[in-house]
């Protein structure tokens, strides 16, 4: 963690404290926090990006955000969702500048990314989230992942709660098709077009 | 409730719970059938989820991928897989080898038009007024690995990290009394020399700098001249900034 700590100090003009202040504690603290839940970040970016390297890009500049508005964070338990929403902003912000969607990456997730195990329907599976489109793997990643309710994403996303609902509707149907299964009939709802 | 809203419900979420659900489950087969499914389907989506990405491997490699991938989206949209015959093989290599050499010949003209596209992708970084504050944008140079530049002593009015070729760069706009300037750093990308270009309603320079290059743009009625100004006063170092 040497790298983010390097970073940490140049994130503004802090103020060299001595380790018994407030602030040291704070500083401390946030740096325990994100040391902790860096895998989950990475793990979360990494579902979202699609790619290993632009996940760490885009945890990386998290941590720098979080650090800097480390003061913002009063109770250290909702730090994860807390950091999980920045990652997420963070990679909509890539996501829309360089529509990194428009790559098609199928090639190498087939061949490198998901060279994972032993195990082919999972390894399918994973092949068939990462194929999700990112309207419904985004949603189905915050909530299986981040643990965020329907009325969470749905603030986050900008979207009606039914919206939400039927995004992870058709996610989940999506991948109903791996395992053979057939996808259930489509729910008019209102605030998401079929 | 009925089908049509369990069935949403259970999609949207296997492990939901309400006594209305719970009541018509108890009551409909189909729904509980589905129901079941469901639950195991979504056992497999989180052990799927819960697996640790690959092992890091070729970052900058693979963001190149992706910048290869966007300059060709325009032409076939999908990589040709390798072609197992070798002689197709080694023609490809050729050709690849002539093309290769054919792109840098002309490097900067291709860099002038990829910035162009960068910039017009974010057509709101010009109109920003307030100065950004300073703390940030020396935050984002470090972070990019801009050690020192005098960049922060001109009053920018937008500063963002852009992936641009690969790499994460600084992309600032400067406000100067000829209009909007756009500043791209580019400690990666290496021109011979001083290159104006024009595109559209864009004009710019690229002149080398000490490590890298560095792009300054100016748009519409915004005074080629103020880019030329910007362009020459403009400097940057590369490498880690000195420990506080």
């Amino acid at each position: 963690m040497t790298e983010i700590r390097h970073d940490m100090r140049n994130s503004g003009p802090e103020k060299p404290v001595s380790s018994d202040t407030p602030a040291a504690t704070a500083a401390e603290g946030i740096t325990r926090v994100l040391e902790a839940l860096r895998p989950d970040l990475v793990r979360f970016a990494h579902w979202l990006a699609r790619d290993r390297g632009i996940a760490e890009d885009i945890v990386q500049e998290t941590m720098l955000r979080a650090w800097r508005s480390r003061e913002s964070l009063k109770d250290t338990a909702s730090a994860r969702a807390w950091l999980l929403t920045i990652v997420r902003r963070e990679h909509a912000r890539l996501y829309e500048r360089k529509r990194l969607e428009l790559v098609h990456l199928d090639d190498e997730i087939e061949h490198h990314a998901l060279a994972t195990g032993d195990d082919s329907d999972l390894h399918t599976l994973r092949t068939a989230i990462l194929k999700l489109p990112m309207e419904y793997r985004e949603p189905l990643i915050m909530q299986v992942l981040g643990g965020f309710s329907t009325e969470e994403i749905a603030r986050e996303l900008s979207l009606s709660p039914t919206a939400v609902l039927t995004r992870l509707f058709r996610a989940r149907n999506k991948l109903r098709a791996i395992y053979g299964l057939t996808p259930a009939s489509e729910v008019a709802t209102a605030g998401e077009a079929p | 409730m009925n089908c049509q809203h369990a069935t949403l419900l259970i999609g949207a979420d296997p492990y939901v719970s309400s006594p209305e659900l719970t009541e018509h489950l108890q009551s409909c087969t189909a729904c509980a059938e589905f129901h079941r499914e469901m639950l195991a389907l979504e056992a497999n989506i989180r052990r799927a989820l819960e697996v640790a990405p690959p092992a890091a491997s070729t970052t900058k490699a693979k963001v190149a991928d992706i910048r290869d991938a966007q300059r060709a989206a325009a032409g076939t949209r999908k990589r040709l897989r390798p072609v197992a015959w070798r002689g197709w093989a080694v023609a490809a290599s050729v050709v690849a080898v002539v093309l290769a050499s054919l792109w840098l010949v002309r490097p900067s003209e291709t860099l002038a038009r990829d910035l162009v596209a960068h910039v017009e992708g974010e057509p709101g970084s010009w109109g920003g007024t307030r100065a950004v504050d300073l703390g940030a944008l020396q935050a984002l140079l470090h972070q990019a690995g801009i050690a020192d530049s005098n960049l922060t002593s001109q009053e920018v009015t937008y500063a963002q990290t852009c992936l641009f070729r690969g790499h994460f760069v600084p992309h600032m706009v400067v406000h100067t009394a000829g209009g909007p300037i756009t500043v791209i750093v580019l400690p990666d990308e290496h021109v011979k020399g001083r290159e104006t270009f024009s595109e559209g309603r864009y004009a710019g320079v690229i002149v080398p700098a000490q490590q890298g290059s560095l792009a300054v743009l100016s748009r519409g009625s915004a005074s080629m001249d103020a880019a030329n100004i910007v362009a020459q006063q403009t400097w940057f170092t590369v490498g880690r900034p000195a420990q506080p």
